[in-house]
């Protein structure tokens, strides 16, 4: 198993692992914002570079990208790595001045402000992560939204900038959203995915009325779940909340009165 | 006996076949050759072409034979359309519709030299009949341009009987792939795209590396400003350039080649596609080559116009049918490239250099050059330099003698100031270091780099701030925006770079502008934002007193930067014409006519409309 030092300490790693994945494992913090476990890294924001020794000479690189090909070593807090993400966000407040998510992080990495003028148009503070493009095609499975553009001019957005029939309205790009960009809208009958326009029938509770998800959503599970969550699905929509008291409700009837205060688990 | 659409079947039959080629050659026709380059078609060399054809057909049946016949590009774009008739190889240049008649009658025919269309050097008055005599060209050493102007790149026969797939021979025939590895590592041959890496090395860690297929890629997307290295190549000799795929093929173990092409070169397109489908009917591409047991074929794929895409992972993208953008290369493209398995790219000029090594051997390449760079570099030489165009140079020759031997020195016998080199992410050499040997790590040393071999020859009239903002300007428009510090670190500078050009630099911009070229430096995610800030980086260590000079003084020393500098007019020299009072835009200019006008300061707005129209030059920047 090789070893990757990180800042003087030594963590054992698997083949294969990225830097980060060690940092993390052994507690060190590292920022990110393009990265999520659940999605192929794109490397896009460098706000998580630290510097790794070329034998000889240290080189920058991303650490939730580079893989662990051997033993290692790796500085997360040298002068230059820090020098390195600092400026980066820097970067990223000159384009996003009005975003409390980037000035949280920024203040966590040690960063009061940035010396640039905004020169760069964010449409509401996208920071151009990319990760509601890489949820859509590689969890959703719909490639309703891409990276449009080049250089400054790149944006997320839906083919011709047009409400998108891809979309499904599962709202898992609003979801991963690290700086509350994208945001799920409900109108009377339909959900909108918003800045995107694309917008999907609304499926409603049964019981209290309230939003449970879109009709398309319904439709994608249905294909590819088993014949169980088609069964399910055929049901009466409820929300969670709903559902939850109406459990509780069958549960406190059918518990003896004597065992009335324990916790009951619902689901 | 073999003629083209038959495939050639051994090694053997393809050297009978140049044979046979050659004995049907009488060295003494006749024969005019017209450049097709795409700079000298932009001045008129296809219509040029036609009337030699049409005068060709026009000859009576029993006359003597003339062949008319195209060429690629010969490099002196400057003097285009340029036209050479054997025997004498005499040259001609600037030649119009109107000349042909007379060339073909006198020269052509008649074997006299027409003394007005000849070069004539505009130093020593000589003029030249042949290109050896004309200095552009004595100075240069042309090994792989050496059939540029002189083959047709649309005809196979004419590249075997120039000695062509004679590399490729020589490699089925007698060596393994390893030989050739071995081959091409002893001749010390590094790649002429950019990176300046050593071909033998990538050769070898692309054949060790594990995964089928294997792919050749030839990197054919130059887009640096005013280069044309491969493009000349590409449409003048297509068939080096398969040649050399070929055996890289053979060396690596890879049957499929990629030529990735400019769109915006649609005669490059064009010759190599041709290239492509005679090359398959004589049996030098497909299924066992020349019964060697070999397979190669090769396809083009056009680029669609980003200059990223030059980049390794973002061509390979892009091949891909995805978004030309790069991604991390922790993970050589020699191991996983396109498609995820070993792919080796070349530039397209490495590649020519291939079938020449193999066929001359490792020490012929290497006893030219440098000890760590060997061989010859195409470079365009642009900018105010007298002969602009595309030049073959040894490695180590210095740039006095590129830019005052090769180049004829600086146009209007103005003042060196400093040459660009290596493309957007390359810099500016001074004065200084004119006479440093021009090689892979010279320039590297002196703040600059290689690139894909552009040179641009700047003069005193050229602001260095203004040469960095150009530059940023399009890298700027040419970042794919995919990182963070490429996409709003250009557009930082840039912002930074066109205060300093309006006179309203701050004093702090220095450092800031070096802030985000470290930065850019060191976190950016390809080459292209790594070394964006080079121009910037480069022009404020060398000419830092300009930079200065616009911050704290408000004056652009070139007086180039409008506003930098005021126009007024020479007493001495105006006669009153009237005509730039005419012109002013905002009737800044006052005097009676046939008596000297005045510019007033107040209401001018430097926009330099007097100084273009001024007919007798009597307008001065101050």
């Amino acid at each position: 198993m090789p070893t990757v030092t990180i800042d003087d300490k030594p963590i054992e790693a698997r083949l294969g692992e990225t830097i980060l994945q060690v940092a993390r494992r052994a507690g060190v913090w590292i920022p990110t914002l393009c990265h999520h476990e659940a999605l192929s890294s794109s490397a896009s924001c460098r706000i998580c570079v630290v510097e790794i020794d070329r034998g000889g000479w240290w080189q920058v690189v991303t650490s939730c990208n580079y893989p662990v090909r051997g033993d290692l070593t790796v500085r997360v807090n040298s002068e230059r790595a820090i020098r390195g993400r600092r400026g980066v966000m820097q970067l990223l407040l000159a384009r996003c001045p009005e975003s409390k998510e980037l000035r949280k992080l920024a203040r966590r990495m040690g960063v009061d402000g940035t010396p640039y003028p905004k020169v760069t148009e964010a449409q509401r503070n996208c920071i151009l992560c990319g990760l509601c493009v890489r949820v859509c095609e590689e969890r959703i499975g719909a490639s309703a939204i891409s990276n449009a553009g080049r250089g400054v001019e790149r944006a997320i957005a839906a083919p011709f900038r047009m409400p998108s029939d891809d979309c499904i309205g599962c709202g898992a790009c609003a979801a991963i959203c690290p700086v509350g960009t994208i945001t799920v809208r409900t109108h009377e009958k339909e959900v909108e995915i918003s800045p995107f326009k694309s917008r999907a029938s609304l499926v409603r509770c049964s019981e209290c009325g309230c939003p449970v998800g879109s009709e398309l959503v319904k439709q994608a599970l249905a294909d590819r779940g088993g014949p169980k969550l088609v069964e399910i699905l055929a049901r009466r929509p409820i929300c969670p909340q709903c559902k939850r008291e109406k459990l509780a409700k069958e549960l406190t009837v059918a518990v003896p009165s004597g065992n009335r205060g324990t916790s009951v688990r619902t689901t | 006996m073999s003629t083209v659409g038959t495939k050639i079947e051994s090694v053997k039959s393809l050297q009978d076949y140049r044979e046979e080629l050659l004995a049907g050659r009488d060295p003494a026709t006749r024969c005019v050759r017209v450049c097709i380059g795409t700079g000298c078609t932009a001045k008129g060399s296809l219509a040029v072409l036609e009337q030699f054809r049409k005068a060709a057909d026009e000859m009576p049946g029993d006359a003597e034979v003339v062949e008319s016949k195209c060429t690629g590009c010969h490099g002196f774009c400057e003097r285009g359309p340029i036209v050479v008739v054997d025997p004498g190889n005499v040259f001609y240049h600037g030649v119009q519709e109107e000349d042909v008649a007379e060339i073909w009658r006198e020269t052509a025919i008649g074997g006299r030299v027409l003394e007005r269309l000849l070069y004539e050097d505009d130093q020593t008055g000589k003029i030249a009949t042949t290109p050896d005599e004309i200095p552009f060209y004595s100075a240069q050493k042309r090994i792989v341009l050496a059939h540029n102007g002189v083959i047709d790149p649309t005809r196979i026969e004419e590249y075997i009987a120039a000695g062509g797939y004679a590399g490729l021979t020589k490699t089925l025939d007698s060596m393994q792939p390893d030989d050739v590895i071995d081959e091409i590592t002893r001749a010390g041959l590094r790649g002429r795209g950019g990176g300046g890496f050593l071909t033998g090395r990538k050769w070898r860690s692309a054949r060790r590396a594990d995964g089928e297929p294997k792919y050749v890629i030839a990197n054919g997307d130059e887009g640096d400003p005013g280069a044309f290295m491969d493009r000349s190549l590409m449409e003048g000799d297509p068939h080096a350039v398969i040649e050399g795929m070929i055996i890289a093929g053979y060396a690596i173990g890879s049957s499929r080649g990629t030529i990735y092409v400019r769109n915006e070169y649609p005669l490059a397109v064009k010759h190599l596609t041709a290239a492509i489908e005679q090359a398959r009917d004589l049996g030098l591409l497909g299924e066992n080559i020349l019964g060697s047991g070999h397979s190669f074929d090769v396809r083009i794929n056009r680029g669609a116009g980003a200059f990223v895409c030059g980049e390794s992972t973002a061509l390979m993208a892009s091949l891909e049918g995805r978004v030309g953008e790069p991604r991390a290369k922790y993970i050589h493209t020699v191991e996983s490239g396109l498609h995820g398995k070993p792919s080796l790219l070349n530039n397209v000029e490495t590649l020519a250099n291939v079938p020449q090594i193999i066929f001359n051997g490792a020490d012929w390449f290497a006893s030219c050059g440098t000890e760590k760079s060997k061989g010859t570099k195409i470079f365009s030489l642009v900018g105010k330099v007298k002969n602009t165009g595309l030049v073959e140079v040894p490695m180590g020759m210095t740039l006095r003698e590129i830019v005052y031997d090769v180049g004829g020195g600086i146009r209007d016998d103005k003042q060196f100031k400093a040459v660009q080199t290596g493309g957007p992410s390359g810099g500016c050499i001074p004065a200084e270091f004119l006479d440093e040997p021009v090689d892979f790590d010279r320039l590297t040393e002196l703040g600059s780099m290689m690139g894909s071999g552009g040179m641009i020859v700047l003069d005193e009239d050229d602001c260095m701030v203004h040469v960095a903002k150009y530059f940023l300007q399009f890298l700027k428009a040419e970042s794919c925006g995919k990182c963070t510090p490429c996409r709003e670190g250009t557009a930082q500078m840039l912002e930074v770079l066109t205060r300093i050009t309006k006179g309203k630099g701050r004093e702090g911009d220095i450092p800031l502008l070096e802030g985000l070229g470290e930065l850019l430096e060191d976190t950016a995610l390809c080459a292209l934002g790594k070394t964006a800030a080079y121009p910037v980086l480069s022009t404020v260590r060398r000419f830092r007193e300009e930079y200065e000079a616009h911050i704290v003084e408000g004056r652009c020393p070139a007086k180039q930067c409008p506003g930098l500098f005021r126009y007024e007019i020479n007493a001495e020299i105006c006669n009153g014409c009237r005509l730039c009072a005419k012109r002013c835009p905002v009737d800044a200019i006052t005097g009676e006519k046939k008596k000297p006008h005045k510019i007033v300061q107040e209401k001018c707005t430097n926009c330099g409309t007097c100084f273009d129209v001024c007919p007798f030059s009597s307008i001065m920047k101050v």
